[in-house]
């Protein structure tokens, strides 16, 4: 008796299972590729022969369904016209369909079975497997997926589960991965490939989508690179910028420094003196009735209003006044002091205020002394 | 396996799906045994993870069948509702009913709410046929089962369990027992006890093709079980060696309807104790139970001494004799309870009728009550 196995590429069934994770429901579709019988002779001297039939399914592609029941009813009869539209395209044999559901266990379910044997029927074909991958949760929270997949075939009344072995996938036979293909001398392959082979072989022997690919692949990889230096540039003009932006950063704060240096300096905690700017109003400005206050010496000559004080020692007398008014202001204190001393109660009151029109004769300033002591001592001479 | 409320249930599974769910787990009941009704668990979904919910479609249903179990995988698709839902038969692989033999499933309806519920007993009675068809692999099975087949009381209800190949399981025939359907409603049944529907199930067990094991078991439900005075009040026969089910049956079927019958007697004769009573104390009669008649209280005076008198009428009367309980209206024990004496030797026969009962009763009554009066005297305190 055959023993079957399914034989499966890996990119299949990564196809079949990516279809399924995108699809909200059941997923089905029709399985194409060859079943083939062969004969395995074991020849021993110690035993008779041992002839073993292995019966292979050779799965190379698969047709998606976009929806369920497309080609059978609830019932599980099969659309005969529909099947062939769904094929129109196909130049392989089908062997098979597959199924795709979730969350169920690894057997056919009732629908199924009968739908494959209406299949075999329809397609006259009583050597047909069915595919069945049932994806799961493994964990609760859904972090880790697995999909169980079996082939199923029948005899009779009877499925049998068969074998699924995924080509690349511990599966190391070196026939599977020949670079060049063998050489056949037939006459018969000759002629084939005289005939169809420029349709699939360059002139170098190669195949064309092979070359298609590879130019594919290039013209990647220049895009790839050209983007590569596309960003590079850019992240250079970037950095440039950075740069700039920094140092326009820094100079800004020295900018800024600086200017708060200057602000303490023009308001300094304790003025100082400027002789020579003091020197120079006086000689320019000392006549200008601005500069004069309402306080009058004894010669009725107006007082200028400076602002030096008489802890810097100097005679501002002198100086604001010259020379001849200096003389006038030396009888006028003398006056004054006489005053002080006739009247004592008054006297410290007066003397306070001889003070202070000492103050303010001698110096002219004070404002602050009182200018009403200032006018009292002028009115009493 | 996750048991669950119908109500759980109802609110996981897909909205689309919710009134088909309904029916199953609401009036889910088939098969012979009536009492078990059907049982949703392992609510899942087709769907991906990343669907919202409620998208469940796909569920395991439990089926009473034949003292068994069976556990049917239920596949609706939530995308589309409209199509009819596909079953795996569990472990009963072979089992491929015949698609057009399925009328529910042909016209599929899927606004129909009924549709499933009656889809499912449609392949019941596809599995019925199945277990039949595979009890063929036995004939002495097979002989039995067609010699119960052509009695009509027996054939229309039966449930046929081949067994499983490999397990200890042996073959099983459940039938109902007929001669309880016709009388089940005559009995008297306390309904607080259980509402449900009344079934007698008589389950045969072949351990072995050759019948040389055979284990009988009978299963009631619980009113009928509590009518006839329990579960040790009832004893099937063993099933005799090298016997038939064809004999063996009826001879079960005949003793259960004998204890039925008697227990209708002694529903009918306490019936009419208490009519009696009733008519000849009148106003004397403080309460008695109008449903099962299994007691009375009167209220009597004799020489301005009031007493109460208490009878209790017991399941198999009038073979067992009522207990007649006399109880003072004045005096107490020291355990604080009413001084009561309990009389269960008095004069009395089965064969009187009601009346005669009544008659008798009241005579001793009044034989009785002055040496009750004096032991209440002497022996409570007022």
């Amino acid at each position: 008796m055959a023993e079957p196995t399914v034989r499966m590429p890996g990119i299949v069934l990564a196809s079949l299972m990516f279809q399924h994770v995108n699809s909200d429901s059941d997923v089905e579709g029709l399985i194409l590729g060859e079943s083939k019988l062969e004969e395995q002779i074991t020849i021993s001297d110690s035993q008779a022969d041992h002839i073993q039939i292995e019966e292979i399914y050779n799965i190379q592609k698969h047709i998606t369904c976009h929806k369920l029941n497309n080609f059978c009813n609830g019932m599980g009869e099969v659309n005969l016209d529909k099947l062939k539209k769904i094929l129109a395209d196909s130049k392989q044999s089908v062997i098979g369909w597959y199924r795709q559901r979730r969350n169920t266990d690894q057997q056919m379910t009732f629908r199924e079975k009968v739908i494959h044997e209406n299949l075999k029927k329809a397609l006259s074909n009583p050597h047909m497997i069915f595919l069945l991958l049932t994806p799961s949760k493994l964990t609760p929270p859904g972090s880790t997926h697995r999909t169980e997949y079996a082939a199923f075939i029948s005899h009779g009344r009877q499925f049998i589960n068969v074998p699924v072995l995924v080509n690349n996938l511990g599966l190391l036979e070196q026939l599977a991965y020949w670079k060049v293909s063998a050489a056949c001398s037939a006459a018969g392959y000759s002629r084939t490939m005289k005939k169809h082979g420029s349709v699939f072989f360059n002139s170098t022997g190669s195949l064309k989508e092979v070359n298609e690919v590879s130019k594919m692949y290039d013209s990647l990889q220049f895009e790839l690179r050209k983007a590569c230096r596309d960003v590079e540039e850019s992240e250079r003009r970037v950095e440039t910028l950075l740069a700039d932006v920094a140092a326009l950063r820094k100079r800004v704060n020295e900018k800024r420094g600086h200017r708060m240096e200057k602000d303490t300096d023009a308001f300094p905690p304790e003025p100082k003196k400027n002789m020579l700017l003091h020197e120079a109003l006086e000689a320019l400005l000392s006549c200008s009735p601005l500069f004069q206050t309402q306080t009058l010496t004894l010669q009725a000559f107006p007082v200028p209003e400076l602002c030096c004080s008489a802890d810097s020692g100097t005679d501002v007398t002198t100086t604001l006044l010259g020379p001849e008014e200096v003389s006038n202001n030396d009888s006028s204190r003398a006056i004054s002091r006489k005053r002080l001393k006739k009247v004592p109660v008054r006297e410290n009151k007066k003397s306070r205020k001889s003070e202070s029109q000492c103050a303010t004769l001698t110096l002219g300033v004070s404002v602050s002394a009182s200018q009403e002591d200032t006018a009292t001592a002028v009115d009493d001479d | 396996m996750n048991n669950m409320s119908p109500e759980v249930a109802l609110h996981r599974i897909s909205p689309e799906l919710r009134p088909l769910l309904c029916s199953v787990v609401r009036n889910g009941r088939v098969g012979l045994d009536s009492t078990n009704c059907l049982r949703v668990t392992d609510l899942k979904t087709g769907c991906t993870s990343l669907t919202p919910g409620p998208c469940c479609d796909r569920f395991k249903l439990h089926i009473p069948y034949a003292g068994e179990t069976l556990k049917w995988d239920i596949i609706f698709n939530a995308r589309y509702p409209e199509l009819p839902p596909d079953f795996i038969f569990g472990e009963d692989a072979e089992f491929l009913p015949e698609p057009s033999e399925l009328p529910h499933l042909v016209q599929w309806d899927a606004g129909d709410p009924e549709c499933l519920l009656q889809l499912v007993k449609e392949l019941i009675q596809q599995y019925h046929q199945y277990q039949c068809q595979r009890l063929r692999e036995s004939s002495r099975l097979l002989f039995e089962y067609d010699s119960l087949l052509e009695d009509p009381n027996y054939g229309r209800n039966m449930e046929i369990y081949a067994g499983r190949k490999n397990s200890w399981v042996g073959d099983r025939i459940v039938l109902v027992c007929p001669s309880f359907i016709s009388i089940m409603s005559s009995l008297s049944q306390d309904t607080a006890l259980d509402p449900g529907e009344d079934v007698a199930l008589l389950s045969v067990s072949f351990e072995d093709a050759e019948a040389t094991q055979v284990f009988p078991k009978l299963y009631l439900s619980p009113s009928i079980e509590h009518a006839l005075g329990g579960s040790s009040a009832l004893h099937i026969p063993a099933f005799p060696s090298g016997g038939c089910l064809i004999d063996y049956v009826p001879q079960v079927c005949q003793l259960l309807t004998n204890k039925v019958q008697y227990v209708i007697q002694g529903y009918h004769k306490r019936r009419e104790y208490i009519a009696a009573f009733l008519s000849h104390f009148g106003m004397g009669v403080v309460e008695y139970d109008a449903e099962g008649f299994t007691k009375l209280t009167l209220l009597l005076m004799w020489k301005d001494f009031c007493f109460l008198v208490h009878v209790d009428l017991p399941l198999y009367f009038p073979r067992d004799q009522p207990t007649l309980t006399f109880q003072s209206v004045y005096h107490f024990t020291n355990s604080g309870q009413l001084y009561s004496q309990v009389q269960k030797s008095y004069p009395y026969s089965p064969r009187w009728d009601g009346n005669e009962m009544a008659k008798r009763a009241k005579a001793y009554f009044k034989s009785f009550i002055p040496q009750f009066q004096e032991g209440a005297f002497a022996n409570g305190k007022l």
